[in-house]
Formats: structure tokens, sequence, C-alpha cells
């Protein structure tokens, strides 16, 4: 009886808190901070969104106004067009190259980084990690430069390339961490079971990782399919352009009809959309979750 | 099935001067549970996971067998091992767990289903082959690591304090279940444990270390009955042998006012002034003030079968916050706290120590 009314009082008195009268103003300021963040996140969106079913008319007479009556052409224009299709399948294929190199090579590196010890381990790390600070606005001259001696202009690779190699730093940054965490009795186990380091890196390492993996690798697609900059000094042909190139143009190309530049461009974020909401849970998972022993 | 020996084993860990595990020297028949007990930081883990081949041998030589496998990898020196925290992996479901070694040496599914099914079944696993480990209570985690080590029938177990997780109840069952596993399968096995008790109930013989150093490798019988120094005196049995140092005169060494009278093979032992008089509780009489050291009872524990009292003795030389241990007889009315009693060595009981050196003096 003892131990149960001991472990009672401190539960009891965390509720009381929670539902005092200050806890309650602290929730309350909560959610208004929450409603505010959500409101700038939103409004914009749905803006662009809704405005792709109004016509170019409507928004100059009511900018802020509602559709009406709702419009399908634009959005209709927009999927019927080759060059929207053909944009997507570049910003795919990009981002599924970029995507693929960055988990395999960040895997292999966060593995080295964290399950060998070597001289200079730390420092390489480190090394990794400064990457973070490193804009690639800053590196585009010499890159574009690299490129070209390279034969990479005017090539996909040339933009998925660089593109994993930029994600690789928050890649190793997340995995490594990820990886430590597994327990070195693991490694005890499977090397006495019979399998090598690298058995032990393909059967027990990388499935224990998935959920990191997945979250790594959402960053990186994520993160090539709104590459504007590289995209934009590697392509100069238009059969290339991805998304947020074809975007850009199609802007320029119809500045006067905004209401399809909407429509264009509200289609263009969906896929990330669409990705973001289904992976979003294994995305902080990978974050928060490391593994038990 | 082999013999296992260490062969002025040494394992010093990079960055530190003294060795872990010092010039090991043991030989471990086929079949033999040995088990390798000491406090932290003794180096029987070490030397565990020198023997599986995840440490290094910096000195000497390990062999199984007839193999000298110093230098060889873990998965070729075909030994199973059963881990602490059992290193389950998390991903796979018991069954995979206990075939991953199988299936690693590709052998073929159905003889993968079948050896995993026998081990099950010798474990009482089987209801729970398809689930995850996260989903097992804590004795079944410990039986699905033995049934990944059975399951591959190796030449040597090695069992690194695998009971210490279970609670104290399923620790003493489970012991017994390991123990007559390890009769009925015939694999030699070395096993660690810090625990004293699981050495002496399991082990066919007891190897004691501290300090990376091997103190005494005998029965469990013979380690209680014949300690070599003080440390594994002190160390083996529980409650723990009370030892009290005396000093030596002509007659010997005199406890109140029992005489305890040296051999010339005893006295040629004592490098100093002083010995150390080692009395297990057990072997105490307790007799009226009068008659032997007075001492005043403290505190009794009962156990029920036994009852042990704690008491302080009106002594010279012995430090105020130390206690001796005595078992009251059973049967016979036990020492009451506060009470005065008298305590008198039985004399197959002593045990005598050169207090310098520690060393057992033998007649």
């Amino acid at each position: 009886m003892a131990v149960i009314q001991a472990t009672q009082a401190p539960l009891q008195r965390r509720h009381s808190k929670v539902s005092g009268p200050q806890s309650a103003w602290g929730t309350a300021a909560a959610y208004a901070v929450g409603v505010v963040i959500v409101v700038i996140t939103i409004v914009p969106l749905l803006y662009v969104i809704l405005g792709g079913f109004r016509t170019t008319a409507q928004i100059n007479e009511h900018p802020a106004g509602m559709p009406s009556p709702w419009v399908w052409t634009n959005y209709k224009t927009v999927i019927t067009s080759s060059s929207f299709w053909h944009f997507l399948l570049n910003s795919t294929v990009v981002a599924v190259i970029a995507t693929g190199l960055t988990v395999v090579l960040g895997a292999m590196a966060a593995f080295a980084l964290s399950r060998y010890v070597f001289k200079g381990r730390d420092g390489l790390y480190a090394f990794f990690t400064i990457g973070l600070m490193f804009p690639l606005t800053v590196a585009a001259l010499p890159l574009y430069l690299q490129l070209r001696r390279l034969g990479l202009l005017e090539n996909l690779w040339g933009v998925a390339i660089p593109e994993a190699a930029f994600s690789l730093s928050i890649t190793i940054v997340i995995l490594r961490p990820f990886m430590r965490a597994i327990p070195a009795e693991l490694e005890d186990a499977a090397v006495v079971n019979g399998t090598s380091r690298l058995g032990f890196f393909w059967r027990v390492l990388l499935p224990l990782s998935a959920p990191a993996l997945t979250t790594v690798g959402v960053l990186a697609f994520v993160t090539s399919w709104n590459f504007y900059i590289l995209p934009l000094l590697v392509f100069n042909n238009q059969i290339h352009f991805t998304l947020p190139l074809g975007v850009a143009t199609f802007q320029s190309q119809y500045s006067v009809d905004t209401a399809r530049v909407f429509a264009f461009t509200s289609l263009s974020m969906l896929p990330t959309l669409i990705f973001f909401v289904i992976a979003q849970r294994r995305i902080v998972g990978g974050l928060t979750g490391a593994v038990k022993g | 099935m082999a013999q296992v020996e260490y062969r002025h084993a040494t394992r010093i860990y990079p960055g530190t001067s003294a060795p872990a595990v010092s010039a090991l020297e043991l030989e471990i028949q086929d079949g033999e549970f040995m088990v390798l007990v000491g406090p932290s930081g003794s180096g029987k883990s070490t030397a565990l996971r020198m023997l599986a081949g995840l440490e290094a041998v910096d000195e000497g030589q390990i062999f199984i067998g007839d193999r000298d496998v110093t230098d060889v990898q873990p998965k070729d020196r075909d030994i199973a091992m059963v881990f602490q925290n059992y290193a389950l992996y998390p991903h796979m479901t018991v069954a995979e767990n206990i075939g991953f070694h199988l299936k690693i040496k590709k052998r073929p599914k159905a003889e993968i289903k079948q050896r995993v099914l026998e081990a099950a079944k010798l474990l009482d696993l089987e209801p729970y082959l398809d689930r995850k480990p996260a989903r097992l209570s804590g004795g079944q985690r410990q039986r699905v690591a033995m049934g990944r080590a059975i399951v591959r029938q190796p030449q040597v177990f090695l069992m690194d304090e695998p009971l210490s997780n279970l609670d104290a109840k399923l620790r003493v069952a489970t012991r017994t279940q390991i123990a007559s596993l390890q009769r009925r399968l015939g694999v030699t096995t070395v096993y660690v444990t810090h625990d004293q008790v699981e050495a002496m109930t399991m082990g066919d013989r007891v190897a004691v270390l501290k300090d990376g150093i091997l103190q005494q490798c005998d029965t469990p019988r013979a380690l209680f009955d014949h300690p070599v120094n003080v440390f594994v005196a002190g160390f083996m049995g529980s409650p723990a042998m009370n030892l009290i140092e005396l000093p030596v005169t002509e007659a010997g060494v005199s406890l109140s006012a029992a005489q305890i009278p040296l051999s010339p093979a005893q006295r040629a032992g004592v490098t100093g002034d002083k010995v150390t008089l080692g009395v297990r509780p057990e072997g105490w009489d307790i007799v009226s003030p009068a008659e032997g050291l007075v001492a005043t009872v403290e505190v009794v524990e009962e156990l029920g079968s036994d009852s042990y009292a704690y008491v302080t003795p009106k002594m010279e030389g012995f430090d105020d916050g130390r206690t001796i241990v005595v078992r009251a007889e059973s049967g016979a009315h036990p020492p009451q706290k506060g009470e005065q009693i008298g305590l008198r060595p039985k004399t197959a009981s002593v045990h005598l120590f050169d207090t310098t050196s520690g060393l057992r003096l033998s007649e």
C-alpha cells in the first residue's frame, strides 16, 4: 500500500498543476502562438490554391475574394499541357537520384563515423557538419565551372550529384548519433553469430536505422524538389527544367494571367505536400527515437 | 565439444598501464561448466570476451580444442555467446533471432526451421516464435538468447552475466534451468558472474578473479573449505567470512579465552607479526559470556531456517563500526538484540591467513 500511495502522490500533484488556473493561461498562450503560426503558413498557400480556381479578372477585382463562380479551366490547362508533366518527370528523376545517393552514401559514411574507431574520426565528422553552414550560393560559381569541366551541364546528374553532396551534411548529422545509439552488444552478437562487419551493417544496422533513413530520405527528397538555383545554373534547355524552374518560366510567360500561374504553382507544390503529409510522422520518429537493445 | 585453455593470456586496454587480464592460466575440461567470478573490474568479462574474440589477446594464447584461436575471427571460433542484455535483434522475430546464425551460414530453409523449432521446444518458446523481442518478458528474452546459442551446436558456450537482468525469483529458477540444460547438452561452458551464490550453485569449477589476476580455481566445495587467500575467503560464501586480525604470540594466536596453536609450517608462513583469523558465520559456538569472546548483539536477521546475529565484540584493535556475523544454531534459543553472548570458534572451522601477504597458512 505504501508503495502505491507513494507513486500516486506525485501523479496527483502533476495533475493539479495542469488543471490549475495558471496553466490554463499557459495553454491558451500556446494555442494562440500555434494558431498564429498556422495562419501565417496556411493563408498564402490557400490563397494560391484558391486563386487557381478564379479568373484573373476576378483576382484583379477582389484580390482577397473567394472563387465565384469556381473556375476549373486553369487547372485543366496546366494538367493537360505537356510541359507541366515534363517538368514533373524531370523533378522526380532528379529527386530520386539525389535521394538515393544521399541515403546510400550518408548511411555508409555515418556507419564508418559511428562504429569504427580511427584517427581523425571526430575531425572528419566536424568537417561534415561544417557543410551545414555552407550555402550553395557561395559555391555557385566554382560549382558551375567544375560541372562544365566534367561535362555535366544540361545533364540531370549534374543537378542530382551536387544536391546529394549538399544533403550529405544533414544526413550524417542525423544518422551518426542514431547509429551510435544502437548498442555495441548487438554488434558483438552479430559478429559472434558469424557476420562480417559489413554483414552487421546490412543485416542489423540498416534495418534498425530505418526510421532515421526515412527521415533523411524525405528531407533530401524535399530539398531536391524545391531546389531552384542549382537547376537554374545547370539547365539552359527547357526540356531539362525541373518544376521550380518551370514555375519561374511559366510566371514570366504568363505574367498577365495570374490565375493560371496560381494553378501551376499549386500543382507543382502538390507532390511534396502529399509526400510530407504521408511521411510526417516518420520524420519526427526518426529524429526522436533510438533503438533499445 | 572441446576443452578450452588460456595460456598466459593477457589483455591490456590501450591507454592503461595495468592489464585488465594478467597472464591468465586456465584449463577448462571438455563438457565442464566453468564459472568466472569476481567483483566488478576483476577482468572476468574481459577474459570471456578474449575467448570470444571480441577483445584482442596482447600476450599469450587461447586454445579451443587443439586449435590456437588467438588470432582467429570470432565467427570462425565455433562459439556461441549469451549477453548480459541479451542483444536480441529488435527487428527480427524470435524465430529469426534464433535462426540468424544458420541463415548467415546459408543452411537450407527446411533445416533452419527444423533446428529453430527444436531449440524453441527445449526452451518453451514455441508459442512466441512469431513475436518481436519487444513483446516478450525479461525471462522469455533471456531464453531466446539461450536459444540463439543452443541452435548453433557450438564447441563452447560463453555466457556473460545472463541472469543479472532478471528479478530475484526468476533468477533462481533460470539458474537451475541453465545448469541442467548444460548438463544435458554436455557443451563446455564458460559463465561469467559477479554473484558468488550463482558461481557456487552452477559451476563444476569456479575461477575467482581479482584485478585481472586469477586467485584460485577449484570446485565450489574446495573454494569454500580451503580458500587460498583472504580475498577468496571473504568473497565466497554468504554472509561473508569474518576476518579478524590478531597478533602472533609464542603459543600461537589467542582470541579471548580460545587458544589457536600454529603448526611449524604455519609459523614459517607468517611474514609479519599478525595473522588473520577467518571464521564463517556458522563456525562459531555461542557460549556464555564468561567462556568466550564477549560480544553484544546489535541486530538479529531472522531468515526462518537460519538466524544471523550481528555482534560487536569487546576486543582491542577491533574497529568500532565492524561487526561479526554469527549463525545461531537452528532449534536453539536465538540471541536477542542487546544481549551479551560469548563466542568461541569451532576448531574445524578456523582459517588462518598471513595478514601481510593475505595467503593461507595451511597446516
